[in-house]
């Protein structure tokens, strides 16, 4: 590591808290490369989660500085931040899907929210619900449909707009091993094309069927291949495979 | 960035029921507000040009010999004077009726006597000296007394200056509480979607997207209850000016809008419409703007 060339993602000595509280972040440092696929794991409440807002754009760092695409997140201004954004696909832990809205409506969100045609986006949406098996549900409300459908429709909506860097947090919570299974193995497909992958999980079996590098959280630290153990200088940010 | 509306689900909402009877309610009022104030303007520059321009000398009773002399006199110095371009002795006749309101019908029998009045009107652009003027009736009808309504005319103006002032501070009250209710709307709004707006902002949609799916469900609302308000509002500024015609005479003046005072009066709900959604706007992005 040195000088960030072509780290999709750089966190420098990134602290974090909520509000007033205590800190849930320590001095995390790490980069990304493009086209990367990391798992990152660590019991509940280690700050996986807050990890993952930090990289999503949804909440600022309390110290140190994160670079985006190249740029340091704290010197973009806010209407640029939209922009970034929309380079990013997030599957949140609960999915988050807008309950009134059909499936081909949730995954087309992304899409509208950056101007495509409306005449385009039906097309792009259908076919990418086709490609998670979801062909039969387009008009279909999330509460009707089963968690797994759920998790497919909120990775779709991930995807849609072609992420650079595609984040799921907990995406294998709600759903059984075989579903699971089937969902990272979308993941590494994406991955395949280009997209920079971080999968956020506490299961143990899914890191060990797919073997990529592992990122762990605890108490706020992180450790991983290439991350000095805490109290040892400053920490040198970790260049992690591609 | 056009986007499609109804992403974020505002039209369950319990405070957005309410925002058409607000807006029409306050619409109505503002419209009667604004009307009220138009009227008085309409009365002030009435009451300036019906008293404005006119003078009224008042020759002191006197011999009944000397009064038509002093009167002629006085009546021939005005048509002399420039400036002035209209003079008429007021019959007795008419000076009667003026005091009946306090001496009765019986004025003339009562032989009292009277002074003789005459009404000058004064050219558009006269430069008139009053003071001159009154020193040279004075001499041909001492005890003369020129009145230009001016004392009267300035508290009249003032009057309707301040009503018609008042007026249109109440239609600005009135529509600051409309911005104040839409406010309280849109955030309520805002708190009870937080989801749905923090996933729009995750997923990239600029402030101005979310803003719009707000901005374009008030102006839905808003319009219809402007549209009623002002609907009622004008129907009620219709009627006191149909049959508000018969209470005008005298100094009360016609209480009637001109086409362009209507046509200000129709802009008043497209106006409310457009600051509602301008609020409606500004306060979206003034909430998501605390989000990173």
């Amino acid at each position: 590591m040195t000088n960030g060339v072509g780290d999709i993602v750089r966190f420098e000595n990134v602290g974090m808290r909520y509000r007033l509280g205590a800190e849930v972040l320590h001095d995390v440092s790490f980069a990304l490369k493009a086209g990367s696929f990391h798992f990152l794991t660590g019991p509940s409440g280690a700050g996986k989660s807050s990890l993952m807002r930090l990289m999503y754009l949804a909440h600022r760092p309390s110290r140190g500085s994160i670079s985006m695409f190249g740029r340091d997140v704290s010197t973009v201004p806010r209407a640029e931040l939209a922009a970034l954004r929309r380079r990013i696909g997030v599957v949140f832990q609960d999915f988050r899907l807008i309950d009134h809205l059909s499936a081909l409506d949730n995954v087309a969100l992304p899409l509208r929210v950056a101007g495509a045609k409306e005449g385009q986006i039906r097309g792009h949406v259908a076919e990418l619900l086709r490609w998670v098996g979801l062909d039969g549900q387009i008009d279909a409300k999330p509460t009707t449909l089963s968690g797994g459908e759920q998790q497919r429709v909120a990775i779709a909506r991930a995807v849609i707009a072609r992420p650079q860097v595609l984040l799921a947090d907990e995406p294998t919570g709600n759903v059984d091993d075989e579903i699971a299974i089937r969902l990272m193995y979308l993941l590494e497909e994406l991955n395949k094309i280009g997209t920079t992958v971080v999968v956020a999980t506490h299961n143990e079996s899914l890191i060990e069927r797919f073997p990529h590098p592992c990122f762990h959280v605890e108490g706020g630290l992180l450790s991983g291949p290439g991350i000095d153990p805490p109290g040892i200088g400053a920490a040198a940010v970790p260049e992690a495979p591609a | 960035m056009i986007g499609r509306i109804g992403d974020v689900p505002l039209s369950g909402d319990p405070a957005s029921r309410f925002l058409p009877w607000t807006v029409g309610l306050l619409v109505f009022l503002a419209t009667l507000a604004f009307a009220a104030g138009m009227f008085l303007s309409t009365a002030g520059e009435t009451w300036r040009q019906n008293l404005s321009g006119t003078l009224t000398i008042q020759i002191p009773a006197s011999d009944v010999a000397d009064r038509a002399a002093r009167l002629e006199a006085a009546t021939e110095l005005l048509r002399a004077t420039p400036g002035i371009v209209a003079v008429r002795q007021i019959p007795d006749a008419e000076i009667a009726t003026l005091l009946e309101p306090w001496l009765g019908q019986q004025v003339l029998q009562l032989e009292l006597p009277m002074p003789d009045l005459i009404d000058a009107d004064v050219g558009p652009d006269a430069d008139l000296d009053l003071e001159a003027l009154s020193t040279r009736l004075s001499r041909v009808a001492p005890g003369t007394v020129v009145d230009d309504h001016a004392v009267w005319l300035r508290r009249l103006t003032n009057f309707a200056a301040i009503a018609e002032t008042v007026s249109f501070a109440v239609m600005v009250v009135i529509l600051m509480s409309a911005v104040t209710t839409v406010i309280f709307t849109t955030r309520t709004g805002l708190a009870i979607h937080r989801d749905v707006v923090e996933v729009l902002h995750l997923i990239g949609a600029q402030d101005s997207y979310v803003a719009r799916q707000f901005q374009s469900h008030t102006f839905g609302l808003a319009a219809v209850g402007a549209a009623a308000g002002f609907a009622l509002g004008a129907t009620i500024v219709w009627v006191v000016q149909t049959y508000g015609a018969g209470l005008s005479g005298g100094l009360l003046p016609e209480l009637v809008l001109s086409p362009a005072q209507w046509a200000l009066l129709a802009g008043l709900p497209v106006a409310a419409v457009l600051l509602v959604v301008f609020t409606v706007g500004i306060t979206v992005k003034r909430v998501l703007g605390k989000m990173m």
